[in-house]
């Protein structure tokens, strides 16, 4: 009999379906042609081939847009919003419009040629994070900007592009997007009704029935949601309660980078190298003034979520928002622990 | 949306929706005994059912994701809930040729399985454990279909689903304000401005909605306020049936073979006698060009390379018999 579970959080309802579950080696992996490595723009070596930098992780005094960098953030050549302008609210008719003011930047991940974060060392997934965090410091100073969102599109179904080169966006928007209010709306409900954070109380189930668990390590856990939506879906999250990403400590991204590629690889070795997302769900700008959601302190945990592209989202799921998903998280989770990464 | 350079037809990397891999299909004339037993058929009179002889089936699907047995059972488990997993999901056989779509059918076939499915929403709303009838389809493999021959799925929820909810609230909230229909008022709009309008006949018409999540999604409406599909009047479904067969006609004219999504949004039934007159029903097509990211489900906003006025003035433009 197929399971209907709900995410506790916004409460979106998934079909977890046990008749039609599906081996991990069951799902197909669209291969699709790529840019050779001696075209990429984003190896060492090819500054001039991207819009200069706005950060880079290089030598001190080393002039700018030149080889010997870690790591460097360049704008987005197809930016989905532009930096330029003010924000601009006009009706038309029945309908609202509002110009797509905005930072879309790209963090280029390393120097190399390679494409899965995963396969970065900790000391350099350590830098991207910090990398993250000074990005998201500095965008918040532009009053336009309500949130940043920071993630990964890799491999061909999950979005990403046809250049294998390891990289994450991060785009600054001038509304708090409609996903990230649900999820703030529905952590709040939670704490006024029981005076503790949903998330904290969520670790501590997911800790207790250690069903879904798949590694604890210092700081950090990372599970199998009760509701995941996706085959494989993983979260990440901090066990100290935070609302803030950026909050975090430098021996914590030490600890976040260790878990984030251990989860990774476990990835890449048990599902064959798939596509995936990961996206930093934090809070958004909190600025000192009217509309400022006060208890967001206490009531947002920030985290991460990892899916894995394995399915298509068909009609179904788009006109329900309904999710199918053909593998039972206690079974993705024991999959996944079981994982040798090597 | 992007405006500065709108993206043209030729600038999308989509999939191919067919593998044109060989293999047996379960829906082709002749194998009737492959899926199981039909639920209803038009067929030929004197020929039996599950055998061949017909133009369009209703099967339950082999695989479904929801159970038609039980009584649902709502529960808690500390933090979470759930609840079983009870439902229908039947499958529609469009027809019985493999490499044929909605654009190769004639108006008239088009709209007989346009009957069948009010025929199956009237049939499994009378199961009073139903909330939600959903009908949609997927074609082609970047669509979320698994198999090529074309279909069309009906699913029964336990539960009136999110977007459907979060719809009719937005539908309602607009009727509390002004006292009239949102989409009753787009319509009007949309026939007087006339940039997004695609094709029109004297009941429907089909647009590109002026907040598209999709480069070339389309929007298919009734005219008339009608807040359930399953009130359609027989007499203008040949009308629908030839919108939707000329929307599906020109999206291939555009951008060739490609896949989609279609559903159908109405309005929830058994439902306690809560009244759903704010609400009308339309059909909702989105073809399959881009690939959803990580930005648009971190965010739910969407990202539209062309802008709708021009995938209209496109598809417009685009001659289909």
């Amino acid at each position: 009999m197929p399971e209907l579970r709900k995410d506790p959080i916004i409460g979106r309802w998934v079909i977890v379906a046990t008749e039609r579950a599906r081996r991990p080696d069951q799902f197909a992996n669209l291969a699709q042609p790529v840019v050779p490595e001696k075209n990429c723009p984003f190896c060492e070596g090819k500054e001039s081939e991207t819009p200069p930098e706005i950060y880079a992780v290089r030598p001190k005094n080393a002039p700018k847009n030149t080889p010997g960098w870690e790591l460097r953030v360049v704008p987005s050549l197809t930016p989905f919003l532009r930096i330029e302008g003010d924000l601009e609210r006009k009706g038309k008719g029945l309908y609202d419009l509002m110009n797509g003011v905005g930072a879309h930047e790209i963090v280029i991940e390393t120097n190399k040629h390679i494409a899965n974060i995963a396969d970065l060392s900790e000391e350099q997934i350590t830098k991207v994070l910090t990398c993250y965090i000074d990005r998201i410091v500095d965008l918040e100073k532009d009053q336009r900007f309500k949130y940043l969102l920071a993630f990964k599109n890799y491999g061909w179904t999950a979005g990403g592009g046809r250049v294998k080169h390891s990289r994450s966006q991060l785009i600054a928007t001038p509304v708090n997007p409609k996903r990230v209010k649900e999820e703030l709306v529905g952590a709040r409900h939670y704490y006024e009704y029981h005076e503790r954070c949903i998330f904290c109380d969520l670790i501590k189930q997911e800790m207790q029935t250690n069903e879904r668990v798949i590694l604890d390590i210092d700081g950090f856990i990372a599970i199998v949601p009760f509701a995941s939506r996706f085959p494989f879906e993983i979260w990440i999250l901090p066990k100290k309660h935070s609302c803030d990403f950026v909050s975090l400590a430098e021996n914590e991204r030490k600890d976040l980078a260790k878990i984030l590629k251990q989860v990774l690889l476990k990835l890449k070795v048990g599902l064959n190298d798939p596509p995936y997302n990961y996206i930093i769900h934090t809070a958004p700008f909190r600025r000192e003034k009217l509309g400022y959601w006060k208890t967001i302190a206490d009531d947002y945990h920030w985290h991460i979520e990892i899916t894995p592209r394995l399915t298509r989202v068909a009609g179904f799921e788009w006109g329900t928002g309904f999710y199918i998903c053909p593998v039972t998280p206690e079974a993705a989770a024991k999959f996944l622990k079981e994982v040798n990464t090597g | 949306m992007n405006t500065d350079e709108p993206q043209e037809p030729g600038g999308y990397d989509h999939d191919e929706p067919r593998s044109g891999k060989a293999g047996v299909c379960p829906f082709c004339y002749g194998n009737e005994s492959q899926t199981p037993p039909e639920i209803i058929a038009i067929r030929d009179t004197h020929t039996a059912p599950n055998t061949p002889g017909w133009q369009v089936r209703v099967v339950p699907n082999k695989f479904p994701a929801l159970q038609i047995e039980g009584n649902l059972d709502r529960r808690g488990l500390g933090l979470y809930d759930m609840s079983n997993g009870v439902g229908a999901h039947e499958v529609i056989i469009e027809t019985p040729y493999h490499d044929k779509d909605l654009c190769d059918l004639l108006t008239e076939e088009v709209s007989a399985i346009l009957q069948i499915y009010c025929q199956r929403t009237l049939d499994l709303e009378k199961d009073k454990r139903f909330k939600y009838i959903m009908i949609f389809k997927n074609y082609g493999a970047a669509a979320g279909a698994s198999l090529e021959h074309p279909h069309t799925q009906i699913i029964a929820l336990p539960m009136v689903p999110k977007n459907v909810k979060e719809e009719i609230m937005g539908a309602h909230n607009y009727f509390e304000y002004r006292e009239r229909c949102v989409f009753c008022d787009m319509i009007r709009q949309e026939l007087e401005d006339k940039e997004r309008i695609i094709l029109e006949n004297k009941n429907f018409f089909a647009f590109c909605p002026f907040v598209s999540r999709f480069p070339f999604e389309i929007w298919i409406m009734p005219k008339k306020h009608t807040a359930f599909f399953f009130e359609t009047p027989l007499e203008i479904m040949p009308d629908l049936a030839n919108i939707l067969r000329g929307v599906v006609a020109k999206v291939k004219k555009v951008f060739g073979d490609t896949s989609y999504n279609f559903m159908i949004h109405t309005s929830p039934v058994n439902s306690d006698g809560y009244s759903f007159d704010n609400y009308h029903w339309h059909l909702e097509f989105m073809p399959k060009l881009t690939r959803v990211a990580g930005f648009e489900w971190g965010t739910g906003f969407y990202l539209v390379p062309t802008p709708p006025e021009l995938a209209a003035k496109f598809l417009r433009e685009a001659k289909v018999d």
